[in-house]
């Protein structure tokens, strides 16, 4: 190699990237060296995934210099990126999930890797060098998310990659399968690679990376050595204020039954009884995969299922779709927000009254007054940062749009509240609010079952756990008292070993 | 019983042919008159081979996540084209622009649906819409008769043989069955074999990934339309031969049975599966029909309302059973 | 400027209206003879019914290409029973089985889960052949007529022919559908329901909204505005043969979309197709009186429908990059 080799892998310079109304980069500088483990930390909404959006090129920045390996790069398409060394893995991972894993790696490239039996052989060899035994001929619908980051760092090993970014690789990992990215994360940079971590999860930055960036707001906050940063710091950077606590205190007024369900059997979910006490917050603990989802969808009656009966203060209900639960006083906010939750086309206002139409209603006819009342009510209430109430719910952020979808169901009270992972995709700020509101409902009688990926964040909000794997229930824990690793054990399904 | 279920899903245009052969067994047909006498099975390919010439461009733009309704229309433009243009130049002259046509309008159905990304079903159907009426402008809602006999002998010759249907004599394989033979090898080898098919499926699989990838998504799909028009327009020239005149009135129901043929073999709409074999499967399910009913000597009004009703339970029962796939139960 | 480009944008097909007929009462001064005018105002009748049935269908986020089959359906049968039912009776049974033929579309794309607008436009494709071919062999073929009939239908020619006024009939029976419906879609939560359907099913029925109601519903309304088109169709022409319905389902696609009402659902209105059916019934008036042959007519009705999708698109487009 002619060009002298820098310290740096690479260089980002006053990079500023603007959308129609909102500044998303402002004048952003980063140095990344050889052979490093670089986190980037922030909020939702810090300019993180614009920042590595500009880098792989979907999108293209309005100034500022951008210098690759010794090389100044203006534009650039994602292929050219993933050609120089620069490989991307997203969180949505980027890979077809009808198609082989052997085609995935070398997907667009079919004719370097003459035909078919090239394509394997090759993706054989770059499986094996990280350590994965998958067959290259599976499907990769049939994969877990796990498997697949390995397909996704195969991909970039086959392109000779100097730089891998990785970009909250562990959102939807087991404790087990993050011990196993480390440990590839290890020997990635053992080999002279780069790899930009972008996390939320504090662990996970003081874990293994070597040098911290902090962005907020569209800016870089501070870039240290990871050792000069304490947790305190990092969080208020993050922030910009001081959390005293991430969570509020539990609700301490946990009353009789309020719920109760039997028998409920799927193709996936065995058995599962519980019972949901009034003023509790309920915790359900598991893998992504594990039934969690399945069993509130059941009980929800989003899925088709028979069998199981509810009993909601001693009266037997039945539910059969989500009308029958509404009427019945459940709540759900569900898993994807933008899929399931919002009418992205409608009005802020339309958006929230969605669940309380017939509450506005006289011999089936809209008043619209009414409506508007709904509308400014929960926005002002729920403190959803908006125009006015008729601009399109797609304008909003997502923290806003979680909020209008908890003043659904806030307008027309709901007892029990399910929530699937209500805190995804939004910033710490909004997180708080939200997480008083479910103590709020709780504490005025009423009861919440939550999903959450995040432990902390369920351990924290719960009364009570129950534990899920493979659609059994394991356990049930009240994580006020009982250490967390135990009640992860359950989680994976080892409770009932001796070991 | 799994088995058999999957059976059922998976492999549906089997499931109906075999239904289709178990009816007209029932229904008091000497299946061995019906099927296996080989003039019987020769007229269903040979009925058959259009509507899977057409198909085979359909089934490479439902792989690649589109579709494409505008073939009916292109079917009758090129077919009346075919046939007028013969008055004004030589007569492998007249084809060749017959089949130009519908590469052009397969070019357009490209911009309209893969460069400036509109809905393709709806547009495509527009596209097939104005075709139609173009075609009757062009023939005056009359047939259009050809007179060149060399043009007939296209569709309707035989190779090794005289085309003669006399007991214990080889009729030969008529020529229609022979170029559906070689398109069919052509696309299963560009659809297994080549970059360009390997990239179909990527881009019906999931268009952002192919993209990121440096599949050139656009120039790909948009070869699947061009393609596809080219088909469609092959299908027209073929049809007018065969039949010896062309006319507007055959691209109404053709549009929606071949890409409904396609489905049925097993290529999803959903884009990123299927393949050649299974789209060949559902559209010869289409040519049995057809034959099945004039063999059982179904008047024609019975047999529309059959056709319709097959068409409706296969799809409702594709539908049915992915829905089953999603469910917990 | 940007203002004026959105307004063109949003009200393009108003634009394209009033240029059409500026441009034909120029050429042709004939446009604005009042017997030319009271000629659109006839033709005003069959399509708008149809059309105003579809635009529920496209808000809802579904397609229906069954209303021709429902038609020639409805016709023949409520011409031929006339005789035996009495007025009255044969066009409460036309209409009647004109809901049951769009409700029986609803029920096979909700038995059979179809989701997408894909499916739904093959399933009811399908659909269409059927009623068709029952058409066919319910009547023989034949094409029936009013001069056939014991007694003169006086009912039937009052739509087909009769005037309130200076009004006339099939005017006002079209006024009164339009405000009917207008009511229902906007003011009613059933309505709401039927665009919240089309925004996003998924998060529709999450949220305790009827949505397989709403589905019910859409193709129920084509269905019975399918049947009081056909009713007005052949009153008009006093016979009904059983292929009278033809080209009906894309006319009406085309005039939904060339109003405005987007196919990717949720959004729309029935004021909008009025416009659209309007624009549809002038480009023909415009062409007929230009001298051009019912075939390009044809092939131009084809031509602005691949042009109004793409516009919608456009629109579509744009509005995502702000």
């Amino acid at each position: 190699m002619d060009t002298p080799t820098t310290d740096y892998i690479l260089s980002i310079r006053d990079v500023t990237k603007s959308f129609p109304g909102v500044r998303a980069l402002n004048g952003v500088s980063i140095d990344v060296q050889r052979g490093t483990v670089h986190g980037v930390v922030g909020e939702n909404g810090a300019g993180k995934s614009t920042l590595m959006k500009i880098l792989s090129g979907v999108y293209k920045k309005d100034t500022g210099t951008i210098i690759f390996d010794g090389q100044t790069i203006e534009t650039t398409t994602p292929h050219e990126s993933m050609h120089r060394g620069l490989a991307i893995i997203y969180q949505e991972l980027n890979l077809v999930s009808a198609m082989s894993v052997g085609e995935n790696i070398f997907l667009g490239r079919f004719k370097e890797m003459k035909g078919m039996r090239g394509t394997h052989a090759k993706a054989r060899e770059l499986l094996d060098s990280i350590g994965c035994k998958v067959s290259t001929t599976k499907l990769v619908s049939e994969l877990s998310v796990s498997t697949k980051q390995m397909v996704e760092i195969s991909k970039a090993l086959s392109f000779q990659s100097k730089l891998i970014i990785m970009d909250e690789p562990s959102t939807s990992l087991t404790n087990e399968e993050m011990t196993l990215l480390v440990k590839i994360i290890h020997q990635l940079k053992a080999r002279g690679i780069s790899i930009i971590y972008i996390s939320h999860k504090l662990e996970e930055i003081f874990d293994f990376c070597d040098i911290v960036t902090v962005m907020r707001d569209g800016n870089v906050i501070d870039t240290k050595p990871k050792s000069e940063f304490t947790r305190d710091e990092l969080i208020t950077k993050m922030v910009g204020r001081t959390i005293e606590n991430e969570y509020p205190q539990r609700s301490r007024n946990v009353g009789e039954t309020l719920m109760e369900v039997k028998g409920l059997n799927t193709r996936k979910l065995h058995d599962v009884n519980f019972r949901l006490r009034k003023g509790e917050i309920l915790g359900l603990v598991g893998l992504v995969g594990a039934g969690r989802t399945e069993i509130v969808r059941a009980i929800f009656g989003a899925d088709r299922v028979r069998g199981h009966t509810t009993t909601i203060n001693g009266k037997p209900v039945t539910i059969h779709n989500p009308k029958q639960a509404k009427d019945a006083g459940l709540g759900l906010i569900p898993e994807d927000r933008k899929l399931q939750g919002l009418v992205l086309p409608f009005s802020v206002e339309q958006n929230i009254s969605m669940a309380s139409l017939e509450r506005f209603t006289r011999f089936g006819f809209i008043r619209k007054s009414l409506e508007r009342g709904i509308g400014a009510r929960q926005v002002q209430s729920l403190r959803v940062k908006t125009p006015n109430t008729r601009v399109a719910i797609k304008n909003l952020s997502g923290g806003n749009q979680q909020k209008c979808i908890v003043g659904r169901w806030l307008e027309i009270g709901p007892s029990i509240f399910i929530m699937d992972e209500p805190t995804k995709g939004i910033d710490v700020g909004a997180k708080y609010e939200i997480y008083v509101l479910m103590k709020e409902i709780a504490e005025k009688g009423g009861a919440v079952i939550l999903i959450s990926s995040e432990l902390p964040e369920v351990l924290n909000m719960s009364n009570r756990v129950l534990t899920i794997y493979d659609g059994h229930i394991t356990g049930e824990f009240e994580p006020e008292h009982v250490p967390a690793d135990i009640i992860m054990r359950a989680a994976l399904g080892l409770a009932g070993d001796a070991s | 019983m799994n088995r058999v279920y999957r059976l059922f899903t998976q492999q549906k245009a089997l499931v109906a042919i075999a239904v289709i052969v178990v009816v007209m067994i029932l229904a008091g047909g000497d299946p061995s008159r019906i099927f296996f006498s080989s003039y019987n099975l020769l007229d269903m390919l040979n009925s058959s081979t259009i509507l899977v010439i057409l198909g085979l461009g359909v089934t490479l733009t439902i792989i690649a996540g589109g579709c494409d309704l505008s073939i009916g229309g292109i079917l009758v433009v090129s077919g009346i084209l075919s046939i007028k243009l013969q008055d004004f130049m030589p007569m492998p002259l007249a084809l060749l622009v017959a089949v130009l046509f519908g590469t052009l309008v397969g070019f357009v159905n490209g911009f309209l649906v893969v460069q400036q990304k509109t809905e393709p079903f709806i547009i495509t159907l527009g596209v097939g819409l104005l075709l139609t009426g173009v075609a009757q402008q062009l023939s005056d809602a009359h047939p259009v008769p050809a007179s060149n006999p060399d043009f007939m002998n296209i569709a309707n010759g035989y190779q090794l043989g005289d085309g003669q249907f006399t007991p214990g004599h080889f009729p030969g394989i008529p020529n229609l069955v022979i170029i559906m033979v070689v398109c069919f090898i052509f696309f299963a080898w560009l659809i297994r074999y080549t970059a360009f098919g390997r990239n179909l499926y990527a881009i019906g699989g999931d268009y952002d990934v192919a993209r990121y990838s440096g599949i050139d998504v656009i120039k790909n799909k948009w070869m699947t339309l061009v393609i596809s028009g080219t088909m469609a327009a092959l299908g027209g020239v073929l049809l007018s031969s065969k039949l010896n005149t062309g006319s507007a009135i055959y691209g109404d129901f053709t549009a929606l049975v071949v890409n409904c043929g396609v489905v049925v073999g097993g290529t999803s709409f959903a884009g990123g599966v299927g393949g050649i074999w299974q789209s060949v499967l559902g559209l010869l399910l289409f040519g049995l029909l057809d034959n099945a009913m004039n063999v059982l000597n179904i008047p024609s009004w019975y047999q529309m309302m059959l056709k319709g009703t097959v068409i409706v339970a296969i799809l409702w029962l594709d539908s049915y059973t992915q829905k089953r796939k999603r469910e917990l139960v | 400027m940007n203002k004026i480009g959105s307004f063109l944008k949003d009200y393009l097909v108003f634009v394209m209206i009033l240029g059409l007929a500026l441009v034909t009462a120029i050429i042709q001064p004939k446009f604005i003879s009042p017997a030319n005018l009271v000629n659109i105002m006839r033709q005003f009748g069959p399509l708008i019914l149809v059309s105003l049935g579809m635009t529920f269908v496209i808000v809802g986020g579904f397609i229906d290409l069954s209303v021709a089959g429902t038609i020639n359906l409805v016709a023949v049968v409520t011409i031929s029973l006339i005789d035996p039912l009495g007025q009255v009776g044969a066009l409460a049974t036309g209409l009647v089985l004109g809901s049951i033929c769009g409700a029986l579309n609803a029920v096979l794309i909700l038995t059979g889960g179809a989701t997408t607008q894909a499916e739904a436009l093959f399933i009811t494709f399908g659909m269409s052949t059927v009623y068709s071919s029952v058409a066919l062999i319910y009547s023989g073929g034949s094409t029936f007529h009013f001069w056939d009939l014991k007694a003169p239908p006086d009912i039937f020619e009052a739509i087909g022919a009769g005037s309130l006024g200076p009004l006339s009939i099939s005017f006002v029976i079209f006024l009164f559908a339009l405000a009917v419906l207008w009511v229902f879609h906007t003011k009613t939560a059933a309505g709401r329901a039927i665009s919240l359907t089309g925004g996003n099913k998924t998060a529709a029925r999450l949220s305790g909204v009827p949505t397989n109601r709403s589905i019910v519903l859409i193709y129920t309304i084509a269905g019975f505005m399918a049947a009081m088109g056909a009713i007005v169709l052949f009153s008009r022409i006093t016979t009904a043969a059983p292929v009278i319905g033809a080209g009906f389902e894309t006319n009406a696609i085309l005039a939904v979309v060339v109003g405005g009402t987007t196919l990717k659902g949720g959004k729309g209105s029935v004021l909008r197709t009025v416009m659209g059916v309007l624009l549809v019934i002038l480009l023909n008036n415009c062409l007929n009186l230009l001298g051009v042959s019912s075939y390009m007519q044809w092939a131009a009705r084809g031509a602005i429908l691949v042009f109004a999708i793409w516009l919608d698109n456009r629109k579509e487009v744009q509005g995502n990059q702000l």
